[in-house]
């Protein structure tokens, strides 16, 4: 693609974007239809997201126990384990799960509905596509992007207790009274924040691939494949700024 | 759960196809390095994004944990190992699969519901050779060798953050980073590589070669591909570094 079609790209996906957000922030909204796309793509991505992150929650303590053996700091195993999680593994790993599993069946269910022919249907109707087919699912995307992160940060937690207690032989007591000592509320706060940035870019990159898929069965798969691509590339350079915005470090 | 089964037993046989068709037939040499070139070039751009900014927050996080222990000068050691042992395969693993891993299943998909897998199979041509044996061989190919430029541009990334954004010593920075890497953790680094692309190729092909007919079945194909694939690269990044590291 020649640089002017990027730009044009980006204009285009900017422009989809306002208006959506504008419908979303408008009533009427369709509150159906969003609560079953909620509940669709909470209970779809709850299982990978948990999958993803409790093994690397073990790898976590696995590679820290190794680094802290070194220096004798073992109790401080638990704190970096809820630390990392909290900060940075769930919110990253749980908003790319839900862009592979939610993003990228919204843009497949979108896609196919404009391959069909349904969309232009629906428009032929004098219906609001965007407002009944993209506000309800971005909006879903925006709200289940958080909640999936904190099931996905216990996960990560247990996946740690589980490596250093059961396989590692460390003591349960001592990683349960070390959990919180590092972990502050801005963590937390910090790591909802990301996952609605997050949430946010998955609805609106999936909603705008699927809307714009062309070239029948193939363009679908295209779509999917560009939204997972491009959501997880977005999240991994948003996240570097949000990190040092949220958690500030500039240093002198 | 009968479901789950059925589909595990799928998959095995799925796999045991593959394996006898790629030992049994001639390597397919040409196509095997136009997938490596598809696979390696098409996705290097993306790739060096991703570890070129993963690799700043790490640093940023790094200063974070360290600094109010006043451990500023271990960030090259944490960087250079969080980065070698751990993050450059994962990352790169999760970013192939979103990328080369999709777009294997969809385009196997499409070939599936147009009945063109049919039509290779009517040619007496075995389509697990033809289609995935190249894809197989090509990935694995490249991507120990796309997670060694990985691990490069994300450790110089980070080097570049711990000097112009924390203002920390560039030279000690390489120092610890490479007093405490041995050779050992980067040859561990591409055998992971090596798993994850075997895996990644396996369980996309499976899906693509499982699709339902209609856009919707190539869409729900591309997907299952995609989240599979990451589940499964995180449970044997585990599995790895317990063996290798543990």
């Amino acid at each position: 693609m020649s640089s002017g079609g990027v730009i044009a790209g980006i204009g285009r996906f900017g422009i989809f974007a306002g208006h959506v957000v504008w419908r979303s922030l408008t009533p009427p909204w369709e509150l159906h239809e969003f609560s079953r796309h909620l509940w669709q793509v909470t209970t779809r991505c709850v299982l990978p997201v948990c999958a993803t992150v409790a093994p690397l929650g073990m790898v976590m303590a696995l590679q820290g126990l190794k680094i802290f053996e070194l220096f004798g700091a073992q109790q401080l195993l638990s704190s970096l384990v809820s630390v990392a999680v909290f900060r940075e593994l769930s919110p990253v790993l749980a908003s790319v799960l839900v862009a592979a599993q939610g993003g990228s069946s919204f843009a497949a269910e979108l896609g196919a509905m404009r391959i069909k022919e349904e969309l232009d249907a629906t428009e032929v109707m004098a219906v609001d596509s965007l407002r009944i087919h993209v506000v309800p699912r971005f909006l879903a995307a925006v709200v289940a992007t958080p909640l999936l992160n904190l099931a996905g940060s216990l996960a990560g937690i247990a996946g740690g207790w589980l490596s250093a207690v059961v396989f590692e032989g460390e003591s349960s007591g001592q990683f349960l009274s070390n959990l919180w000592r590092l972990t502050q509320p801005i963590d937390l706060v910090g790591g909802t924040i990301k996952t609605l940035v997050f949430g946010a870019l998955v609805g609106l990159i999936s909603c705008y691939q699927g809307f714009h898929a062309t070239g029948g069965a193939a363009g679908v798969g295209k779509a999917v494949n560009d939204t997972v691509v491009y959501a997880a590339t977005t999240f991994i350079v948003a996240n570097y700024f949000l990190t040092s915005a949220l958690f500030g470090a500039i240093g002198g | 759960m009968i479901a789950g089964i059925t589909g595990l037993g799928r998959f095995g046989g799925f796999l045991a196809t593959l394996v006898v068709a790629s030992v049994t037939h001639r390597p397919p040499i040409r196509s095997t390095f136009e997938e490596a070139y598809r696979i390696g070039v098409r996705s290097l751009p993306i790739l060096l994004t991703i570890s070129v900014f993963v690799g700043t927050n790490l640093s940023v996080q790094g200063y974070n944990a360290f600094a109010p222990l006043g451990g500023q000068r271990l960030i090259g050691m944490f960087v250079a190992l969080a980065g070698v042992r751990e993050l450059a395969p994962i990352m790169v693993a999760a970013m192939v699969a979103a990328k080369a891993g999709t777009e294997m299943a969809s385009q196997i998909a499409v070939m599936r519901i147009r009945q063109q897998i049919d039509a290779l199979e009517v040619m007496s041509i075995n389509p697990h050779w033809y289609l995935v044996t190249p894809r197989l061989f090509g990935i694995v190919l490249v991507l120990p060798a796309l997670t060694v430029l990985s691990v490069f541009a994300l450790v110089t990334a980070s080097w570049l953050v711990a000097i112009f954004q924390l203002g920390l010593n560039g030279q000690q920075f390489i120092e610890y980073a490479s007093s405490t890497t041995r050779l050992v953790d980067l040859w561990y680094c591409m055998v992971k590589a090596f798993a994850f692309g075997i895996t990644i190729c396996v369980v996309s092909c499976y899906y693509g070669f499982q699709s339902s007919p209609g856009p919707s079945g190539v869409g729900s194909a591309t997907n299952a591909a995609v989240v599979s694939s990451a589940v499964a690269c995180a449970v044997s990044n585990y599995l790895l570094s317990r063996v290798l590291y543990g």
